[in-house]
């Protein structure tokens, strides 16, 4: 309420000053409507120059026929890049892997770091201990940790494979055999994030307020309901949180690809924006590269507006 | 909210102090611009002072500090010229960055490109022709280096870090399975070595005869052995889909099967990695890998180790590989001549044997060669001759506008060959489908 009395206090003082300054009302009104703007003009400046005018351009670009190699030469193509990208076959194999790797980093990922955040959101010194061995990957660059996984899966000689054998299993072909790149890459992210996501969640588990777990305890509620009752629920911003910066992040994966895979063998292990990266830096095909840029903008935004829609109903704010 | 308003008004803060510095960076390259038109439009000027050029070079470690040297002894026998050099990180880093900084304007005026990457450069114009530079001076060079320095019947390169690939045999135990310690000549010998070189307990192979990434650059040796070629002489059509582009496909996925032949797992490098620790462990007997390597794998052999030239199908044959020197065409006059004479240095007789004994790569001119430092080096260890005496059966790499991206087209198909996705006939086909395409753009 204070607030609003000073707000309507200020065009009146404005005016007797303006009197006796002998400036027009009319100025002053304009001068003061404008000065919220002087005052966002640098972030705005800033988020013209550094997000729009580089997302305006390469929208433009992306219907230019262009090399990397010959700037000098830009054709207007229309849609034609667009075309040639669907129509081509490995990028159709690259939208399906990054979906794939999506669900699986995120799906695989987010329910092992709750089910690790409910059992480590106790008191002992033992769990501290635990979290904090969890969440160390999380601090290692993941340059270096990708290159000692790659290691670690070397079919031959690697840690993994003499593991397995140890136990009378068979080696596995983890990052040789296009049916099981993949699926080493979603490991290497799983355990990378994990620790991250395990976190939050915790620090989402503490701040649900005892009384309705001990309400519950005293209805006897039994441990099943209590957490899909009370937990999930009273954990639902956390969730949804997680959802969508493990989504962006895991459409955006390129270090670990850049290291171990390079997208092979064969582009089974080739994603979104490493596919960019070979595209404009490798092969020098700026407008393809600027179109599929523009279709992993277009892609992520539909995913966390579809993660609005039909998250946020659901999501309780306290 | 309002810690997210704080970080932003951060940001911009950061952003907005960043756009000052980059400013300023600007400023300074164009005052840079300023002095070297000078130079060349006030004939004066230059007696003021040495010409300064930037010269970006791709290789790190031991072979980068080489480099620094070389260039440090230029500007101390050079006083009219100042010659800063810059690593820029691998072929491929320095390629993209060399671009870039044309389109900026403040591109280097010497630099290293990948030698099938030559005709890209020279096609967009990027490279200056050298042939008025030159005047018949690189008549110098080892003729068999040369190929992959003209585009369009001008010389747009010198050769300056280059090598082939080899044939790298464990000598010891050659000899403990009774074969020819300097190794298989023909692909059949190849095969019946392995055989008796492979080692079996149970089902699992302990050790292999032979291993090699399935590379392009070790494809493009065996397409030449069996009397093909990567492309037409138009430079238009893929010319693999034939007996030449099967025959090596053949022979290695024969050896993958009856377990003669490890493919080693990993794209690109990282496969060269596998099958050079390989080796050093003694888990396979022989690998293709290329010269550049030979320095360090002799250092940690624990075997007596030898190097061959590739066993020959119809006939001997090998790639070149490596980087060449280039001049860039945006660079004014004055920077030109300085270059010129630069390169020139970098590449010649005097330079050339030092480098290729510190670094492992071939010398690039006849002279270096013959000279008694070459020599008494070739004696001391005659494996490091073998790459030079190689060249005689040496074909250039494809020469094409399109070829970065149409390697990679062909090494996928490759793979899937090898690994059993499609049939050798198929792949070759499919290759050649897409190869057509990206030729004709």
């Amino acid at each position: 309420m204070r607030k609003a009395a000073t707000a309507h206090e200020l065009p009146g003082t404005g005016q007797v000053q303006a009197k006796a300054a002998g400036m027009p009302v009319a100025w002053l009104e304009l001068a003061t409507r404008l000065r919220p703007y002087l005052y966002l003009a640098p972030a705005m400046i800033c988020f013209l120059l550094f997000f729009f005018y580089p997302i305006g351009s390469i929208i433009y670009l992306s219907f230019l026929d262009w090399s990397l190699i010959n700037l000098e030469e830009m054709e207007w193509v229309g849609l034609q890049n667009y075309r040639d990208l669907l129509a081509d076959q490995d990028f159709r194999q690259v939208l399906g892997n990054t979906a794939v790797f999506t669900v699986a980093t995120v799906g695989i990922g987010l329910t092992l770091s709750f089910l690790l955040a409910l059992w480590l959101n106790k008191k002992a010194k033992v769990y501290g201990i635990i979290q904090a061995t969890v969440f160390s990957p999380h601090i290692i660059s993941l340059v270096s940790v990708s290159m000692l996984w790659m290691w670690l899966m070397d079919p031959q000689f690697g840690l993994l494979n003499a593991a397995l054998e140890a136990v009378g299993l068979p080696g596995y072909t983890w990052l040789a055999d296009p049916k099981s790149s993949l699926l080493s890459l979603i490991i290497v992210s799983i355990w990378k994030g994990v620790g991250y996501n395990t976190l939050i969640f915790i620090a989402g588990l503490q701040s649900i307020p005892g009384d309705i777990y001990e309400a519950a305890a005293l209805d006897q509620s039994p441990w099943w309901r209590t957490l899909v009752r009370i937990t999930i629920p009273m954990l639902s911003p956390t969730i949804f949180f997680l959802l969508i910066i493990n989504t962006i992040s895991s459409f955006q994966v390129f270090d670990t690809i850049a290291i171990m895979t390079q997208g092979g063998p064969i582009n089974s292990t080739n994603m979104l924006v490493y596919y960019i990266y070979e595209q404009g830096m490798d092969f020098y095909n700026g407008g393809l590269a600027a179109s599929a840029s523009v279709i992993l903008l277009i892609l992520v935004g539909i995913l966390t507006a579809l993660h609005f829609l039909f998250m946020s109903r659901r999501v309780h704010y306290r | 909210m309002k810690a997210m308003k704080k970080t932003g008004t951060i940001l911009c803060a950061l952003a907005l102090g960043l756009s000052g510095v980059l400013a300023g960076c600007g400023s300074t390259g164009s005052e840079q611009a300023a002095g070297t038109g000078n130079a060349t439009t006030q004939p004066g000027a230059a007696n003021n002072g040495p010409v300064e050029i930037d010269f970006w070079y791709a290789l790190g470690g031991e072979r980068g500090k080489t480099i620094e040297d070389m260039v440090k002894k230029f500007n101390e026998t050079h006083k009219d010229i100042k010659v800063k050099a810059a690593y820029q990180g691998a072929y491929q880093e320095n390629h993209s960055k060399v671009l870039a900084s044309v389109a900026a304007g403040n591109n280097p005026d010497v630099t290293m490109v990948e030698i099938a990457s030559i005709a890209a450069f020279a096609d967009a114009k990027v490279l200056e022709d050298l042939t008025p530079y030159s005047q018949g001076e690189e008549k110098k060079y080892i003729p068999g280096l040369m190929k992959n320095s003209y585009w369009k019947d001008k010389l747009y390169a010198v050769p300056f870090n280059r090598s082939t690939p080899l044939l790298y045999i464990n000598r010891d135990m050659l000899k403990e399975a009774g074969l020819d310690p300097n190794g298989p000549k023909t692909w059949e010998e190849l095969v019946s070595f392995s055989q008796k070189l492979t080692r079996k307990e149970g089902d699992k192979i302990t050790r292999y005869g032979f291993s090699t990434p399935v590379d392009i650059w070790f494809y493009e040796a065996l397409v030449f052995q069996s009397g093909g070629s990567v492309l037409s002489e138009d430079g238009k059509e893929l010319t693999l889909n034939n007996e030449a582009g099967k025959a090596p496909l053949e022979l290695w996925s024969r050896m993958v099967k009856e377990g003669l032949m490890k493919n080693p797992p990993g794209e690109n490098y990282n496969a060269w990695d596998v099958a050079e620790q390989d080796f050093l462990n003694q888990k396979v007997g022989m690998i293709f890998t290329t010269t550049g390597s030979l320095t360090e794998l002799k250092k940690n052999a624990k075997f007596d180790m030898g190097v061959a030239f590739l066993p020959a199908n119809k006939n001997y044959g090998t790639p070149t590989g490596g980087a060449n020197l280039v001049m860039l065409a945006k660079s004014s006059d004055a920077e030109k001549k300085a270059a010129w004479e630069f390169m020139k240095w970098m590449t010649d007789t005097e330079q050339t044997v030092p480098w290729s004994i510190a670094s492992g790569y071939m010398p690039v001119t006849t002279d270096a060669v013959d000279s008694p430092e070459m020599k008494a080096f070739y004696e001391k260890d005659p494996n490091f001759k073998v790459a030079v005496d190689q060249l005689q059966y040496g074909y250039p790499r494809p020469m094409a506008p399109g070829y970065k991206e149409l390697q990679d087209v062909i090494q996928k198909e490759l793979q899937r060959a090898m690994l059993g996705q499609a049939t050798i006939a198929e792949a070759l086909q499919n290759a050649t489908d897409k190869g057509s395409k990206l030729l004709k753009k």
